[in-house]
């Protein structure tokens, strides 16, 4: 049991070390969050932040507002969509540790100049 | 979308020399189980899984029917499955538009076209309950707030014009209001839910489920298993399988990786499979339809289903290497998927074939301009360019284009025999507009088998299992070898709200 733990230790202890390490970060987070995971890990280091998590800064009106398209294109806002609304959750977009593709991407040649991946 | 490729046979093959043992683990632990001494983590009445138009449909029936405390889980992060990126058509018999444009159907017509198309292995009873609720089912989606284009379209397969269509031309003009009302009438939502399992009792019915929660689909994440009690009962709605290479591949050897799809990712079928172990009977299951109307020239259904759905009355399907028609335009659908998968260069690789409308007529749908826009169509002035465009050779392409439109003259088709009804007047004339077509598989007819009430029937015993019901594509052979479009909004809603009916009656 006691070598159970002390091995779970190591592999948390790793995690962590890792995280605040080697892993990837987007520049503009760096500044505002610094390398403490636990600002968006907010269901565990070692699970996906919630889907609320990301919501503690951002505000999807806002974020709607921003990217909001003319008239003819008003469906292809990614904030707030035809298919999905406002519900769409940031990570299926956007990853912290790694690149993404919009999900539109799956069915739409349209482009969003100001998504990184 | 490539993660469901890990199910597909060609990496499922490469990875059982280096990995076996961990590709088989994850599976084994998804089975139902009997639900003896078990501790329950939470209860709920009514449990509906899925949040597409089945889903979505039998929580607002089972709350107007008096359910108090009804739960939607669904597994993606986002709600809708394919119904959020369907196109928007509805079919219905008898609805007030055909009365205001003056066209004769009825239940028996609508189910005559299906019972046609699906090569007499459709369900008749299944298809005519259907039908005689179709118009019920497009009243709760105008109550929700969902609104149609002011005209009717008639669809492949279809006798009359019988189809709305929603003023976004997508299924989300459905879902959303569906998912609003569902929030009003105060339905719990839950997603990232993976349902993994039934809970049975002594007699093999359906007590509950296990649930995954915090499920990041494609996502190495273990989430965490929760035991939910069903008190009332359990509503499938958890869609086909389309997505699931190996799963269709077991079913129909060509639909292989490289053949499109345009479900939503999570359209993989565990659902159905938790069901037939659970002894529910497959039907069906090796018919998987292709759309006819889809382009090689963007993912999934994508902006060109839409424009072609609506331009095939008035348009020429081109061969590209003859420059000559090979198909009724609106033949049923996998009468033309397969008439297009025989469009083949002379070293036999695919060479997919045109479809040219005159700009005219193109124009009027709202796709159009998108089309063009997003470079997955094009527009000719002249049809020197557009043969030049799409090396097809000139003169027998001006050859066909004259006789085509003789036909539009006389409203008789001498080559393919196709309806000429919606082509009057529409001749073929520059400038163009054009896009390519190949199918892509699009919708399984198979899965288990359910009765007028939405009941899963038991392999063994002929009865239906109790506390289970289904609704929507996880449900099989309804439509035969073949459905026409249009035609699974109102199966999906209808069961849907027929499921719910009959759980809270149970
Ligand atoms: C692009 C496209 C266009 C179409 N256009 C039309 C049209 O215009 N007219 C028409 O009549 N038909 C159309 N169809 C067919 C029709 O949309 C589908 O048959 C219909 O949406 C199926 O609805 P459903 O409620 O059964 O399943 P879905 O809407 O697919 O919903 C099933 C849901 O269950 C979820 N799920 C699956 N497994 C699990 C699990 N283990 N745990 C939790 N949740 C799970 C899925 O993620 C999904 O969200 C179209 C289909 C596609 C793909």
């Amino acid at each position: 049991m006691k070598k159970v733990n002390i091995v779970l230790a190591l592999v948390l202890a790793g995690l962590v070390s890792l995280s605040a390490q080697a892993v990837e970060q987007r520049a503009w987070h760096k500044e505002v969050i610094g390398k403490d995971c636990k600002v968006c890990h907010d269901n565990g280091i070692k699970q996906f932040p919630s889907d609320q998590a990301c919501l503690q800064c951002h505000d999807v009106d806002d974020l709607a507002a921003q990217t909001a398209r003319s008239e003819e294109d008003k469906w292809q806002n990614p904030h707030n969509n035809l298919h999905y609304g406002k519900d769409l959750p940031c990570q299926e977009c956007h990853g912290e540790h790694k690149s993404k593709k919009p999900l539109c991407s799956n069915c739409h040649t349209f482009k969003f100049d100001k998504h990184k991946e | 979308m490539s993660n469901v490729d890990l199910l597909g046979r060609r990496n499922f093959i490469k990875g059982m020399g280096a990995a076996a043992g961990v590709a088989m683990a994850a599976p084994a632990m998804a089975v139902s189980e009997k639900a003896d001494g078990v501790k329950w983590d939470k209860e709920v009445e009514v449990l509906i899984i899925g949040s597409g138009f089945a889903g979505l449909a039998a929580a607002i029936e089972a709350t107007r029917k008096g359910a108090k405390d009804v739960h939607i889980f669904e597994k993606m992060a986002y709600f809708g499955g394919n119904s959020a990126i369907n196109g928007g058509l509805f079919a219905a018999p008898g609805t007030p538009m055909q009365k205001k444009e003056g066209v004769e159907d009825s239940v028996d017509r609508m189910v005559a076209d299906q019972l046609k198309s699906g090569r007499g292995i459709a369900d008749e009873a299944l298809l005519r309950h259907v039908a005689s609720h179709a118009v019920e089912a497009l009243q709760m989606t105008i109550d929700a707030g969902a609104e149609f284009h002011p005209y009717l379209q008639q669809l492949g397969g279809h006798s009359v014009a019988r189809t709305y269509q929603t003023t976004v031309s997508c299924g989300a003009g459905i879902t959303q209001p569906l998912y609003k009302e569902c929030k009003k009438l105060g339905v719990h939502t839950h997603n990232r839910s993976k349902f993994e399992g039934f809970l049975v009792g002594d007699k093999g019915e359906v007590l509950g489920v296990k649930m995954r929660e915090n499920y990041h689909f494609g996502e190495d994440q273990p989430g965490k298993v929760l035991k939910i009690r069903a008190k009332r009962g359990v509503i499938m709605a958890t869609g086909g399988f389309a997505q699931n290479v190996d799963l269709r591949m077991a079913q129909d050897p060509t639909l292989t990786s490289e053949v499109g799809c345009t479900n939503a990712p999570g359209a993989t079928g565990e659902g159905m499979y938790e069901m037939f172990r659970l002894g529910a009977i497959p039907v069906h299951l090796a018919h998987i339809q292709s759309g006819p109307w889809a382009s090689p020239d963007e993912g999934g259904f994508g902006y060109v289903s839409n424009y072609s759905i609506y331009n095939f009355p008035h348009s020429m399907a081109i061969n590209r290497l003859t420059g000559k028609r090979f198909m009724n335009e609106i033949a049923d659908r996998k009468t033309r998927a397969d008439a297009e998968l025989a469009c083949r260069d002379e070293q036999g690789n695919p060479l997919p074939p045109i479809l040219i409308t005159s700009y005219k007529d193109s124009k009027k749908h709202p796709n159009t301009k998108k089309v063009i826009k997003y470079n997955v169509g094009w527009k000719f002035d002249t049809i020197e360019e557009l043969a030049k465009h799409f090396e097809v050779p000139l003169k027998p392409l001006k050859a066909q284009i004259e006789e085509y439109n003789g036909y539009v003259k006389s409203g008789e088709d001498k080559q393919f025999g196709k309806n000429m009804t919606k082509a009057k007047d529409k001749y073929i004339e520059a400038p163009f507009t054009v896009v390519r077509l190949w199918p892509k598989v699009h919708y399984c007819q198979g899965g288990v088998q359910v009765n007028t009430k939405a009941e899963v029937k038991d392999s063994f015993t002929g009865q239906p299992i109790k506390g289970l019901y289904a609704a929507g594509e996880v449900c099989g052979g309804i439509h035969g070898v073949s459905r026409l479009g249009s035609c699974s909004i109102p199966e999906c809603m209808v069961m849907g709200m027929t499921a719910a009916r009959s759980v809270m009656k149970a």
